[in-house]
């Protein structure tokens, strides 16, 4: 039995010490809670979201969703192996696109309108030009990007020439769809990677992970500048508070989090009365104040950030919901799920 | 041999990473909830899950009616 290397020994001391450190320097400025500052503000008015449209036309599983920039069309991804771009005004679609494979995961659309983009099982993101069609009529392929090693499981689009994506392999890649090069490729967790938000201002971005931490990421660098323990099971969503000073996480251990990304810590806990299922997505609304996450549960779970109550729930959905997206402007809230349906509550 | 060449780099890459994230600059919960805050109450007007719309023409998932004024 070889004997312990000296050096390992010292490093591991080392960073048992730097863990101590962190939590003690967090605990410094901890100086109150969220509930005392916000104990004396009123209580928000009662959510009053109903279903005003109800989109049908995948014939499987809905597993992703995302608005446009213009807060009118919307991009989902189904196991039927389709993308439909709706119109979320008029509830009509305005294109179909067949993929290659039908396991896709995950969905993005650019702030612009001009691309989306789509990968899951199949080991690829696949970007297609929706203003130019092929010799079929669909929107064009535009770039295949492969050499993962684990599926898709989020992409985000930071402009039209730049999207990072999160996979089963545990990394982050940032590509440039100019060249259709990676431009960074790196080990970014100790699990697979399954959600991605990006801050307002596109400097920054936060992940979360089957490791059950979440990281926030500058766009430009490799490494993370911070790790956010706390979850005790995968975090399954991320969102950036709209104030890009904090950001919210769902997940499978049956609550959310809000957590703050200057104070280094957890700052809030949100659970519905009876919390017996984890959440699969969530969003925020335009001014922070409310926070939404669509659960195994079959509904949406409304609460209240600042006063961490619950506000209600969004009933309608017959089976898990999958994935959340809020309008860039504010107005509606869109989900699908696994009982092959869209809706867009307003 | 290798193996702990390799491990030892990589509890080395470990460690300056936690050295990093240790020595960042935070801020009172206290000024963090006051900022989230303020900037909720900057906003709540706009936010149309919290206040609806204005009126009924504001909201473009309505049902456009088929009739005009003449």
């Amino acid at each position: 039995m070889p004997p312990k290397d000296p050096e390992l020994q010292k490093l591991q001391q080392e960073l048992d010490d730097l863990v101590k450190k962190l939590k003690d320097e967090q605990k410094k400025v901890a100086d109150t809670t969220l509930e005392a500052v916000c104990g004396s503000i009123p209580d928000a008015p009662k959510v009053r979201l109903v279903t005003k449209k109800l989109l049908k036309g995948h014939i499987n599983k809905v597993n992703s969703i995302h608005f446009s920039g213009d807060s009118r069309h919307c991009v989902t991804g189904s196991l039927d192996g389709k993308l439909i771009i709706w119109d979320t005004w008029t509830g009509n679609k305005v294109q179909i696109i067949p993929l290659r494979s039908s396991w896709v995961m995950s969905v993005a659309f650019a702030p612009s309108g001009n691309f989306v983009a789509c990968g899951g099982m199949d080991n690829m993101c696949t970007v297609y030009d929706l203003n130019n069609r092929d010799s079929t009529g669909v929107a064009k392929i535009v770039r295949e990007l492969m050499g993962y090693e684990g599926f898709l499981s989020s992409c985000r689009f930071i402009d039209d020439k730049t999207l990072v994506t999160g996979s089963g392999d545990m990394k982050l890649c940032m590509w440039d769809l100019e060249s259709g090069k990676k431009t960074q490729d790196f080990d970014a967790h100790a699990g697979d990677v399954i959600s991605i938000s990006l801050a307002p201002d596109n400097q920054t971005y936060v992940t979360g992970s089957v490791d059950k931490s979440c990281k926030l990421w500058d766009v430009r660098e490799e490494k993370c500048r911070q790790t956010f323990f706390g979850h005790e099971s995968d975090v399954n969503s991320v969102c950036f508070h709209p104030s890009g000073f904090s950001f919210a996480t769902g997940s499978e251990d049956k609550t959310a989090r809000l957590w703050d990304i200057r104070a280094d810590q957890q700052i809030a806990q949100y659970a519905p009365p009876n919390a017996n299922s984890g959440f699969t997505c969530c969003g925020i609304s335009l001014s922070g104040r409310f926070l939404m996450c669509g659960s195994d549960d079959t509904s949406v779970h409304i609460w209240d950030t600042l006063k961490t109550q619950h506000n209600g729930t969004l009933a309608g959905h017959e089976n898990r919901i999958t994935s959340l997206s809020v309008a860039g402007n504010g107005m509606a809230v869109a989900t699908c799920s696994w009982d092959q349906n869209v809706r867009i509550w307003v | 041999m290798d193996m702990m060449i390799s491990n030892l780099q990589q509890q080395r890459q470990i460690t300056e990473q936690l050295r990093r994230e240790a020595a960042i600059k935070r801020i009172n919960v206290s000024q963090a909830v006051v900022d989230i805050m303020k900037f909720i109450n900057e906003h709540e007007q706009e936010d149309c899950l919290l206040v609806g719309f204005s009126s009924q023409k504001a909201n473009p998932f309505r049902e456009k009616s088929s009739c005009t004024l003449l």
